[in-house]
């Protein structure tokens, strides 16, 4: 119990360190790296509530996958990242007193502290506990039977990721060489090669 | 946890417009030239379809929750469907030329405008928060791209990354709402909710709350999270805004009345405080920042957010009158709104296309029908008897006042005087100042065409008013129905 | 087929309003002219059926609900009964008549499709109002057809004479409406429903009789109370058919184009003022005080515009003062209680009035549109047509025929049957009115004859240029007038047996309500024979005096005028009613508005008010644009603020 406590406060700690870092630090390569960080430790916190598939799945996608092409954007795109913050200063007292007022008023919220309404916690049951089982599989089996709807409907979500991101950025332009695999495979060697009988001494 | 094909029959037509979008987009890919004008035409055809579907399969009476209680269909989900996708449809035949002559016809237009009319469908038919998220994402995302869709201009592309970025701050804030509401209620189901959530539910649901109405005030631009809207439509290419202002209004105004009335029914003395709060804000600086406009299409965007403002003055009498006024006004708001842009749309000078208020000077001298239908749809935004305008505006006052709202009625005329001012402002550029340059005149038949059929909608709903508000009362009879 | 009387007009004028431009002249024509004739055809099916075989009660086609607030409970439906159906009859049939005249008479015009949608409009309304089956629904089409007839007087909006006419016919027309309006609180207040079934089922009015109202505080007797709402009624009336007082607008009205004044000015809206009192014959039956005021307005109108009608040079002037004392005649018939009389004079008086005017307009057409009858003159040889068509609308108007017989024209019966009527009443009003009606009877043959010769005999004082080109109209133009000719010569002669005959009662069902008491129609069949003979006697003494003036001896008109010069003038100068108007209303109403304006408005509301508050409006609309800055990270802040402000007002509220 208390290695795993220990573990829980180590993993949000850093997990919340790493975001504070991901928002201040000066170099963008250095927030993203952060950022990766962040992931890892949220996986971390995955792992220890038993939800090992997400805590892969998060690995994996964001941090293989987004988290690497968010580090080749900012290295390649030449963004005069000090230009961007020069408001930073700015604007942090007021965004101070915004973020601790709403954090003060999270904090008064859960931990129950004005007496109104019903005792905080949770009134409904929730969701009841689905027989034991890999936890890979029992979440394929919500996805693809209580959730199938919802699944589909992510599925539309990304189509139009996809065909937004093809419209947006995908131009046709002239002059490009394009590989055409039909045209390759219908060509004969009678129209390609040529025998041509050069006589000795003579030439072309 | 299995579903047969008959069972799910009220989300046939959510189903069916997925399928035909997808088919589009396949037969898009494949056409070469000129995909674009007969995709579009499809897609219309499509769309009525759907709407044909959904006047079929709309259960009588009573609510039917099916797919594990996510998705819910009754006379009200259907009433506001078919108002989207008559709205979807219009804003694709209202693109055609405009996109022709921008150069931007591009098949993939109306098949965005198909997914985010699915992605509204579903937001109308959320019985769950989860369901609820995943429709809005569908629909918002469709819409940051189109409103990017004329990638070439800076202006198009900044107003599609605006929307993009505050709207994913919205969504978020939504989340994080929905995941309050499910941490201290346990459930997201919106039957669940319904049942255990009373008057004096803990002040963390309500926290939670609060954060799911910024959300859905963001998507129909109430204040104070109403700043993206001038910047967007104004970048926008005009059909998208005047798409932008009619159909996700609907679906997002729909979603708003059947979450507050559904799973928090209850808690209505705790939303409504909120809601008078963001309906003053909304009409009032919708009123007053639309005076010093110049431009029709910033002017247009105020516009809305004061009729946001009008329509939420309904939801928050927190009645059935007043839904049912929610319903009526929102109807009028989109043929209104979509008659204005289909002016705007007519206002090229030699083939470009020109904003300023002033543009429309002299119109009353050289296109006369057009200047008189404009004419038309600013007196009955500015609700002057006996147009349509007018009916939506007396049914959300009534409602208030019967809810004994007084002061919120009150300002809601006070700031509808004030919003008057403006849209008498075009009036009188139309009529009584001089044409400084002739409009173009082929507008093309099918804007003229929208245009005489709103105009037609305005000048004569005082005689079927009587039909649509009982309309209307079914709908909301259905939704209140448990 | 009854629906589609009442609303192909309707489809007509939408076709040719809105898509006018797009499908062009000819078509539009087509179009309304074609679906007008159908409509026709079913008005004389509907008369036939409704008022010839006799319904049992009035057939009621509900079309939809209309307006349900509160208590007031509003369907829109159509109710035919005789009266209606003979409404319907007339309006469609002219109408049509009028569309096809139109075809030929407006032919050169830029603004064809307009003018047919607003003339198919018109007839809408007007159907409308003739079949609504409650007072709001008559109100309606009431203030349709002002609408329309402000549109078409004003037809031709780039003279100003027609724009200041247009106006001056709906300013003085609201006054009428006002009254209208009010009656028809008065009538919600007294019997909670706005449905004739309702206000005018039998005993309705009686029961009135019994009750006291109490009205913002003041306790009404039910018979005061009846008197005053019928008055309020017939004030509306008295704008819309031009009666004395209101009639001003009238003939300033002759602005608009021909057909137009033939249509409406003549045939049809101004006679819905007497429509609708009949209509409300079972209230009126029992307010006899305003049966008097209606008696005594009518008689009075009916000698005063035939007075002015002898001096007017105008030959459209002549004709419309004509029918303003033609609606005279009607109203004091109602007054007497003779309504059948009232409706059968509107009917046939729809036919020879629009004959009329119409051939009016064929001299005008063929006289290059010159108006004024001194400089007409000699053209009956060119243009024998119209000539003819004039001669019998003129007969028909002077009411000429054999008493005693069925021999006459149209005007003959209706108008005999009125002044018999008034004569039968036995009372007091009722002798004025037959007196006044005598003489106005003279002059109506003197001014009609005097039209007659200055327009088409003598010499010809048009230049010689215009004379030359004087032509008969084309065959479109005349074959209505030939339509309109049959009606005036036998409209009365087949008709007066059924309207006003021993079996009247039956013809009008429960469509009239006439009391026992009042029984002047039914004497009218046996008055005194020099009664019966006066009329027709007046009528030719007139006839002889205008030839004897405009033919024998044309130097007398100049003679009489001047030995009566102040007579005359008083008559030319219309009795100086425009004059008295202005002095009285007109320029103190723009005296105060402009002491208002000035001193009221400007100097004391505007400072402080509107410019004060207009000021405050400017500058935070200005504040709200200076914050939309444009950048997304101060959008993402406002939308964070908003959120934690609003969670902050809840939890602060929540604490409190």
């Amino acid at each position: 119990m208390v290695v795993q406590a220990l573990a829980f406060y180590a993993f949000a700690a850093v997990l919340i360190s790493a975001g504070i870092m991901v928002v201040v630090s000066k170099n963008p390569v250095h927030s993203v790296l952060f950022l990766i960080l962040c992931f890892f430790n949220a996986a971390g916190l995955f792992v220890m509530m038993g939800a090992e598939f997400l805590a892969m799945i998060l690995v994996i996608v964001y941090v293989g996958a987004v988290a690497v092409l968010f580090l080749f954007v900012v290295m390649m795109l030449d963004v005069n990242f000090t230009e961007l913050r020069e408001g930073f200063a700015r604007y942090l007292p007021i965004g101070l007193v915004i973020g601790v007022v709403l954090l003060i008023e999270l904090i008064v919220l859960v931990s129950g502290a004005i007496p109104i309404g019903k005792a905080s916690g949770p009134v409904a049951k929730a969701i009841a506990k689905q027989p034991s089982g890999h936890n890979t599989e029992m979440i394929g089996r919500l996805l693809y039977t209580d959730y199938f709807y919802l699944f589909q409907a992510a599925g539309m979500v990304l189509l139009v990721a996809m065909i937004g991101a093809i419209v947006l950025t995908h131009r046709r332009r002239d002059g490009v060489r394009r590989q055409s695999i039909a045209k390759q495979t219908a060509r004969k060697s009678s129209e390609s090669i040529r025998v041509v009988d050069v006589k000795p001494g003579e030439g072309l | 946890m299995g579903f047969t094909f008959t069972e799910i029959m009220p989300a046939w037509p959510e189903i069916f417009l997925a399928c035909a979008a997808m088919g589009l987009l396949v037969l898009g890919v494949f056409m070469k030239t000129g995909a674009a004008r007969s995709i579009s035409w499809l897609s219309v055809l499509a769309l009525v379809a759907t709407g044909i579907l959904e006047i079929v399969v709309v259960p009588d009476g009573g609510r039917v929750h099916i797919f594990n209680q996510l998705f819910v269909a009754d006379v009200f989900t259907t009433f506001v469907k078919c108002l989207i996708l008559g709205a979807s449809a219009v804003g694709i035949i209202m693109s055609l030329g405009y996109n022709d002559r921008e150069d931007i016809a591009r098949f993939e237009f109306p098949i965005l405008i198909l997914l985010a009319t699915l992605g509204m469908m579903m937001m109308v038919s959320a019985a769950d928060l989860i369901s609820l998220y995943v429709g809005l994402e569908l629909q918002s995302l469709s819409l940051y791209v189109i409103a990017a869709f004329r990638r070439d201009s800076v202006k198009s592309s900044e107003a599609g990354l605006k929307y993009f970025v505050l709207g994913a701050l919205a969504s978020g804030m939504l989340l994080y709402g929905s995941s309050m509401i499910y941490g201290f209620s346990g459930s997201t189901n919106f039957l669940q909710l319904a049942k255990v959530l009373d008057a004096d539910a803990s002040a963390g649901i309500i926290v939670g709350l609060v954060f799911v109405m910024v959300g859905l005030a963001f998507k129909i631009s109430a204040f104070p999270f109403h700043m993206w809207t001038p910047d967007v439509y104004e970048g926008a290419p005009t059909p998208v805004t005047a798409f932008f202002a009619a159909a996700p209004k609907m679906a997002a105004m729909a979603l708003f009345i059947s979450v507050l009335v559904g799973p928090f029914g209850n808690l209505v003395a705790q939303w409504q405080q909120v809601l008078v709060l963001i309906a003053i804000g909304s009409m009032l600086l919708g009123g007053f920042a639309a005076i010093t406009q110049s431009n029709i299409k910033r002017l247009l965007a105020y516009s809305s957010i004061g009729n946001m403002g009008y329509a939420l003055i309904g939801l928050s009498a927190g009645t059935k009158d007043g839904y049912s006024a929610v319903l009526i006004y929102m109807s009028i708001y989109l043929v209104m709104t979509v008659g204005a842009f289909a002016v705007v749309l007519c206002m090229r000078r030699e083939g470009r296309m020109v904003e300023e208020v002033k543009d429309l000077a002299g119109l009353s001298k050289t296109q006369p029908a057009m200047a008189a239908l404009m004419a038309l749809f600013m007196f009955s935004m500015a609700g002057i008897p006996p147009l349509a305008g007018f009916f939506g505006k007396f049914y959300v006052f009534l409602a208030a006042i019967e809810a004994k709202l007084y002061i919120l009625a009150i300002i809601g005329v006070l700031a509808s005087v004030v919003a008057a001012y403006y849209y008498l402002r075009i009036v009188m550029t139309m009529y009584f100042t001089e044409p400084v340059e002739d409009l173009d005149r082929n507008v093309g038949p099918e804007l003229s065409t929208i245009q005489a059929i709103a105009g037609a909608f305005v000048l004569f709903f005082i005689l079927f008013a009587e039909p649509v508000v009982q309309m209307t009362n079914q709908a909301i009879a259905s939704l209140t129905s448990g | 087929m009854y629906v589609a009387a009442v609303f192909l007009p309707l489809l007509g004028a939408i076709i040719a309003g809105l898509f006018g431009r797009a499908i062009g002249d000819r078509a539009s024509q087509l179009v309304t002219c074609g679906l007008m004739a159908v409509s026709a055809v079913f008005g004389c099916v509907i008369f036939y059926v409704v008022a010839l075989q006799g319904l049992d009660k009035p057939l009621i086609i509900p079309v939809f609900e209309w307006i349900s607030v509160g208590d007031l409970k509003v369907n829109w439906s159509l109710q035919f009964d005789t009266l209606s159906a003979v409404m319907v009859f007339v309006v469609t049939v002219v109408s049509c008549l009028i569309h096809i005249y139109s075809i030929g008479y407006m032919h050169h015009d830029p603004g064809i499709p307009r003018f047919f949608a607003y003339l198919s409009l018109f007839t809408f309304s007007m159907l409308m109002l003739v079949t609504a089956d409650n007072i709001v629904q008559m109100f309606f089409g009431w203030e349709g057809v002002g609408v329309c007839s402000y549109l078409l007087i004003g037809f031709w909006h780039h003279r100003e004479s027609a724009n200041a006419a247009s106006i001056k016919a709906f300013v003085v027309n609201r006054v009428g409406d006002f009254g209208f309006a009010l009656g028809i609180f008065g009538l919600f207040a007294m019997f909670g429903s706005v449905e004739f079934v309702n206000l005018l089922a039998d005993g309705a009015g009686a029961e009135a009789l019994k009750k006291t109202y109490q009205i913002a505080g003041y306790s009404i007797a039910g018979q005061d109370a009846l008197n005053i709402v019928c008055i309020l009624l017939f004030v509306g009336a008295m704008g819309k058919s031009a009666q004395l007082l209101l009639h001003t607008w009238l003939p300033d009205a002759m602005e608009g184009p021909t057909p137009v004044s033939a249509l409406i000015h003549a045939a049809t809206m101004v006679t819905a003022g007497v429509f609708m009192v009949t209509r409300m014959s079972p209230l009126f039956e029992y307010a006899p005080i305003a049966l008097a005021v209606v008696t005594v307005v009518g008689a009075s109108t009916a000698l005063f515009a035939a007075t002015i009608g002898l001096v007017q040079t105008d030959i459209k002037r002549v004709i419309a003062y004509s029918t303003c004392s033609q609606l005279g005649y009607m109203f004091f018939a109602i007054g007497v209680s003779a309504y059948p009389a009232a409706i059968f004079h509107l009917m046939t008086h729809a036919f020879f009035k629009a004959l009329l005017f119409l051939g009016a307009g064929s001299v005008i057409h063929g006289m290059s549109d010159e108006q004024d009858m001194r400089k007409m003159g000699g053209i009956w040889r060119k243009m024998k047509v119209t000539y003819t068509m004039m001669w019998i609308g003129s007969l028909a108007l002077a009411g000429i025929g054999i008493p005693l017989t069925i021999i006459g024209f149209a005007g003959f019966f209706s108008k005999d049957t009125i002044i018999e009527s008034a004569f039968a009443a036995h009372t007091g009003w009722g002798e004025y009115a037959f007196w006044l009606g005598i003489v106005a009877a003279f002059m109506t043959a003197f001014y009609s004859w005097r039209l007659l010769f200055m327009t088409f005999h003598g010499k010809t004082r048009a230049s010689s240029d215009t004379f030359s080109h004087v032509h008969e109209s084309p065959p479109i133009m005349l074959i209505p007038l030939m339509g309109l000719a049959l009606g005036a010569i036998f409209a009365g002669a087949l008709m007066v047996d059924l309207f006003v005959g021993d079996k009247f009662k039956e013809f009008w069902g429960g469509a009239i309500f006439i009391l026992e008491t009042n029984k002047a129609l039914e004497h009218a069949h046996h008055v005194p024979m020099w009664v019966k003979f006066s009329a027709i006697a007046v009528g030719v003494g007139g006839i002889t005096v205008a030839v004897f003036y405009y033919l024998l001896i044309p130097s007398l008109p100049a003679l009489t005028a001047r030995v009566f010069r102040p007579l005359y003038v008083f008559f030319l100068n219309k009795w100086y009613f425009d004059e008295l108007f202005n002095f009285l209303f007109v320029r103190p109403a723009f005296m105060f508005g402009r002491f208002f304006w000035k001193k009221g408005d400007v100097a004391t509301i505007d400072g402080l008010g509107p410019d004060g508050i207009a000021a405050t409006a400017l500058r935070s609309s200005r504040l709200v644009a200076a914050l939309q800055t444009g950048f997304v990270y101060h959008y993402a802040f406002s939308i964070m603020i908003g959120a934690v402000a609003l969670i902050s007002l809840y939890l602060l509220g929540v604490m409190r």
